[in-house]
């Protein structure tokens, strides 16, 4: 079987989502444990040099293309599988089963997806786009100097509640999309054994569900707060 | 005289000196030749399958949406094979002696030690397939006793044998499918068989999503369409199963062999009420651990489990100390029937037995208990201990029983009571499995050849697949190698035309009569005249009563059914209408059959023909032999003997005292 | 008891469908969920009305003929139970009952409640067998299978084919089925010569046939009157990543 062929079976694609899926989840340990900077109190020292260095180094720069290219590709071949599994059920039925045979946030995968599409546009047209092409401020610390200051650009934005109340929905979205998420995709690769499955739920429900959602939402409240 | 063309020579070496002389056809000229098979049961799913492998143009026919749901697939417990894996004595030989015996004498040796000698090469042949039989730690296939026999020849996979054995014999059918070589008609029912010069040339069948008929032809055709235990309406048959190819066949000159015997089994859960449609089995195996019993007082309306020990009547164990609970299918059927007519049965309707499992708890228990070294466990904690072990023996079956009556299995006896499971009797075959039309073959359950009066259990499987993987591909041959010459016959033959109108015709009438009362009501009145009178018991009154009404049944069903709908739509009324029609021909066959049997053998049990302690008595001087009857036009048919002889088991009154 | 059933009536596959409403009444706790709508076709002849269409054979849950998705569930409320199986001991007097055929474009109506599922049969037919002849095999005992494989092989191969993991599935996908298939077939030493070409023969002709495809919720498995376990998915997508990435 060619390539083409095979990454054109149903599972073939979801192979490429739960591939770009774990990427995407791998890229948010990442972005998380940077973004943490934030919070320390040295003025955006730490963070804006965290930045910097993701802005300027070639490798990271690409990854971060890469980045954008694999969301994409995430989401397009979400959207063409789930516009095919519309139409393998023509007509509705008058009753649906509700939570009885599945849990709500399984089924809503799309919608989740689509939320946390639009968060991101919204995410990255605040932070990435005025990082390369805004303007923005710079700063010097010591040996680094004319950093762009990112850092003064987060406070302001998170000083706004509705921004925050935003950032919390989409993380919130964010918890429902990988608790499933990373047990589908793993599910996809077939790893589902009795003996693994425990720590696999593990991570999937404390690590991509709680722990990183709630790490990424603490960060606009906790800077809301400390501006009021 | 009917010729069954047993070749002739010693019993061993019967069947190997028939593979080595008989004719063969060619590769090249099997591409030529089609056949036709009806039904995709475990027969004809083999037989379809194998012959489309030797390169025969293969049509199959089913009236479900798919192959898959033929009726074999509810057997529950097992095949039997000669495998002698668990080094218990086994031998084709002892499986030969056992069917025979257990047929109570009145099959051919010849056509049982055939099945006893491929039974091995099936569960090859099976495993081979995929077919995940139970196994052993050790990675090797595990076997059970079953049906009282003395050794361990049962193969199984849990209780859904049948199912196994049909999905492996249904993949070889659809790769044959995808394949070319067999061309599958599902939701399609054979109505008709097209002879030209006396022939089998084809068949009529409808389409039942359409309601268009089609004409097929074929050089050969078989039917593998099954038993017609359905005339009783209240059987384990699946709604569907019936005789209707059978019967058109037999109209169009196959005999109808011993149609009188029909099994019936002990262990079904017993009728609830009018609304019943079908009855359940509970597999045979249950017997080797439940005891069944009645109250010792008649009408006795308390619990089962507030009747003391001493006043419980364990009337297997007395009647038969032996064998006790493990008397063959048909002593224990006549048996509960003896206690409930005499007033003793138990449940709301009176018509039922118990079969507990309070004892068979208490000794797993112990057991078990015993294994923890646990010696003083109190009672709770066995009770508790022997439940787990009966669930994992018999869980599936616990359950179902659950599910169906609503009570609890492990706290109060079940009630069962006897239901019509197969039919022994079947179109007349010879040793070829040919009919008495030419080129027309019956598999299976439909023909009447390896059983006699009374089929052991776990053999209904090893027949089907025999007859379909091991004996067809090489009797056909026979016929075939002499067909080459014939051309496909043009679908306009007249003989085509003739046949289609006749079915017309017939589906025409049927919707004409517009009457008063539903299919069903004519089935159920029909199943009740055969259960009281061509059931587990019959006299010379009964059947002669039952023929007259069974005439009357059917002279108002022509005048006064009433099918909605129309013949050229999804009509499943029509389906049934067609169906019943011909069970209300054949039920007046069975009782003319059991009428002449003036003995006791097997399932058929004549009240004239009993010893003194009420078992049943054979007649051996005057009735050893096959009854194949010959349509002689409505209501009428004529007996031919086919006799049987005995030269290597010599039959006994069958004791199990 | 008395019931209200609401149920799909739709006169052939081009028609348009819609619900009718029928009180049954003396309906006794010991009747099946099939038995019900006997006495209904009954007395639907007998008032000189088109009785309800729906499959049905074997009747005692192991043919998978029967197919009624019922209030919301493929087969009913009761877990493991096909709709023959159900009784209505499950009910309450007074209950209103909505009745609807297996609904997924792969599965047409035929009539009313009954469907067609010849798409099972071709996923069969790309590959849901051993190519092994008739007279070919070998002694049954001579290959040795582990116990465990063989219970598993035996667990995904009692898949009835009644086609509630389609109807139950939000996708409509065929997954559950294929594995189970599939599964069995890998499981056994006998099903691996032709392992790689099985899984992808039969994954493309599921996915030819209009079924959806996994999104992993799990309904499929509850729904399962046979308890056909998701794991058998996880295998089949192992199958096919080895035959997608190994296969030429």
């Amino acid at each position: 079987m060619k390539w083409s062929q095979f990454f054109n079976t149903s599972i073939g694609k979801k192979l490429l989502v739960g591939a770009t899926g774990f990427f995407l989840c791998a890229f948010v340990i990442v972005h998380l444990a940077g973004n943490i900077s934030l919070l320390k109190d040295d003025g955006g020292e730490a963070f804006n040099t965290y930045a910097a260095f993701m802005g300027h180094n070639g490798f990271i720069q690409f990854l971060a293309w890469g980045l954008k290219v694999i969301i994409l590709l995430h989401a397009i071949i979400a959207i063409v599988l789930t516009v095919q599994n519309q139409r393998a059920r023509p007509v509705k039925y008058a009753v649906k089963p509700g939570n009885k045979t599945s849990s709500w946030y399984s089924r809503q995968m799309a919608v989740m997806g689509s939320i946390l599409f639009i968060f991101l546009v919204i995410h990255l047209s605040q932070f990435w786009w005025a990082m390369h092409y805004g303007d923005i401020g710079t700063v010097s610390y010591g040996a680094v100097t004319e950093v762009g200051n990112l850092y003064e650009v987060v406070y302001a934005g998170f000083a706004q509640l509705w921004i925050v109340v935003l950032y919390v929905l989409g993380m919130i979205a964010l918890s429902f999309h990988l608790i499933h998420g990373f047990k589908s995709a793993c599910q996809t690769f077939g790893l589902n054994h009795k003996k693994y499955n425990g720590i696999l739920n593990f991570i999937g429900i404390y690590l991509f569900g709680i722990l990183i959602p709630v790490g990424f939402a603490v960060i606009p409240v906790v800077i809301y707060l400390k501006q009021i | 005289m009917l010729n069954a063309k047993i070749p002739a020579g010693p019993l061993e070496t019967k069947w190997s000196k028939y593979k080595s002389t008989v004719k063969l056809v060619n590769p090249a000229n099997k591409r030529k030749l089609e056949v036709i098979v009806i039904g995709t049961g475990l027969a004809g799913a083999s037989a379809a399958a194998s012959l489309a492998e030797l390169g025969y143009k293969v049509k199959a026919f089913c009236f479900q949406d798919s192959p898959r749901r033929a009726h074999s697939i509810a057997a529950q417990g097992g095949i039997n094979a000669a495998k002698n894996y668990q080094n218990d004595g086994d031998s084709v030989f002892r499986l030969f002696y056992d069917t025979v015996k257990g047929g109570d004498y009145r099959s051919r040796e010849g056509n049982v030690y055939r099945l006893a000698e491929v039974s091995a090469s099936i569960i090859d042949q099976c495993v081979a397939q995929g077919v995940p039989f139970a196994r052993e730690y050790g990675g090797l296939l595990s076997n059970r006793s079953f049906g009282g026999t003395q050794v361990q020849r049962t193969f199984y996979a849990a209780g859904q044998t049948g199912q196994q054995l049909l999905l492996g014999a249904y993949s070889a059918l659809q790769r044959q499918v995808a394949l070319g070589n067999v061309k599958m008609y599902n939701r399609h029912e054979m109505l008709d068989i097209v002879t030209v010069d006396g022939k089998a040339r084809g068949i009529i069948a409808r389409d039942l999503v359409s309601g268009k008929l089609e004409r097929h032809f074929g050089h050969a055709v078989l039917l593998c369409s099954g038993g017609y235990g359905n005339v009783f309406f209240l059987s384990t048959n699946a709604m569907g199963s019936n005789v209707t190819a059978a019967w058109k066949a037999h109209k169009r000159g196959a005999y109808f062999g011993n149609p009188c015997f029909t099994q019936i089994h002990p262990t079904c859960i017993p009728v609830s009420g009018d609304h019943q449609s079908k009855l359940t089995l509970m597999s045979e195996s249950l017997r080797n651990d439940g005891r069944i019993w009645v109250p010792k007082k008649k009408d006795d309306n308390r619990k089962a489990t507030d009747i003391p020990e001493e006043e419980r009547d364990y009337y297997l164990e007395r009647r038969y100390p032996a064998f006790g609970n493990l008397v063959p299918r048909d002593v224990a059927s006549r048996a509960a029937k003896e206690r409930c007519d005499e007033g003793y049965g138990v449940g709301a309707s009176k018509m039922a037995v118990y079969l507990d499992f309070a004892e068979a708890i208490l000794r797993y228990g112990k057991i078990e208990a015993g294994k923890k070294g646990d010696d003083n466990a109190g009672k709770e904690e066995i009770i508790k201990l022997g439940k787990s072990v009966v669930a994992e023996k018999y869980g599936n079956l616990f359950d179902m029983y659950a599910k169906i009556t609503g009570e609890n299995p492990y706290e109060t006896p079940m009630r069962i009571y006897p239901a019509v499971h197969y039919t022994m009797g079947g179109l007349w075959v010879d040793y070829e499995l040919m009919t008495t039309v030419p080129g027309l073959y019956a598999l299976g359950e439909a023909n009447f050849s390896d059983h006699g009066a009374n089929r052991l259990g776990a053999s209904a499987l090893m027949q089907g697949l025999a007859d379909g993987y091991f004996v067809i591909p090489y009797t056909i041959g026979n016929y075939l190698a002499d067909e080459l010459q014939t051309k496909p016959i043009p679908l306009d033959h007249p003989a085509f035309v003739e046949t289609e109108k006749a079915v017309q015709d017939q589906l025409d009438k049927l919707m004409s009569i517009k009457g008063q009362h539903s299919v069903d009501h004519f089935h159920k009145a029909l199943g009740k005249i055969m259960w009281d009178k061509c059931g587990m018991a019959r006299n010379e009154k009964g059947l002669t009563e039952a023929i007259g009404e069974i005439q009357a049944l059917r002279a108002e069903f022509w005048q006064n059914v009433r099918i909605p709908g129309s013949q050229h739509e999804f009509n499943p009324e029509l389906e049934k209408a067609g169906r019943v029609a011909d069970f209300l021909e054949l039920g007046e066959l069975m009782c003319k059959d059991a009428l002449q049997r003036k003995e006791s053998c097997g399932g058929h049990f004549r009240e004239e023909s009993q010893t003194e302690e009420g078992e049943a008595k054979r007649n051996d001087d005057n009735f050893s032999f096959v009854a194949a009857w010959e349509y002689k036009g409505p209501g009428s048919s004529e007996l031919h003997k086919e006799a049987l002889t005995f030269d290597i088991v010599h039959p006994t009154q069958r004791s199990y005292k | 008891m008395k019931l209200t059933l609401k149920v799909w009536r739709q006169q052939n596959s081009q028609e348009k469908g819609r619900f009718e409403t029928y009180q049954v009444s003396d309906v006794s706790k010991d009747m099946s969920f099939l038995e019900v709508f006997d006495v209904l076709n009954e007395r639907l002849i007998n008032e000189g009305k088109d009785p309800i269409a729906f499959d049905h054979d074997c009747r005692e849950g192991i043919c998978g003929m029967c197919s009624m998705y019922i209030n919301g569930r493929a087969h009913g409320p009761w877990d493991e139970t096909t709709t023959c199986q159900l009784h209505m001991r499950a009910y309450n007097d007074g209950d209103t009952i909505v009745v609807e055929p297996w609904r997924a474009a792969a599965f047409p109506v035929i009539k009313d409640l009954t469907v067609d599922r010849t798409a099972f049969d071709r996923i069969i037919q790309a590959g849901g067998y051993i190519s092994v002849n008739t007279g070919n095999a070998v002694d049954a005992n001579a290959i040795p299978i582990d116990k465990h494989d063989a219970d598993a092989a035996f667990a995904a191969a009692a898949c009835i084919g009644c086609g509630a993991c389609v109807a139950a599935c939000k996708n409509s996908s065929a997954m559950l089925f294929t594995s189970a298939k599939v599964s069995q077939l890998a499981l056994l030493p006998q099903g691996h010569p032709e392992r790689k070409q099985r899984a992808l023969n039969m994954v493309a002709q599921m996915d030819k046939e209009g079924f959806g495809s996994c999104t992993n919720t799990g309904a499929c498995e509850a729904e399962c009157p046979k308890g056909i376990s998701l794991t058998n998915i996880a295998r089949l997508n192992r199958e096919v990543l080895v035959a997608g990435l190994s296969s030429e």
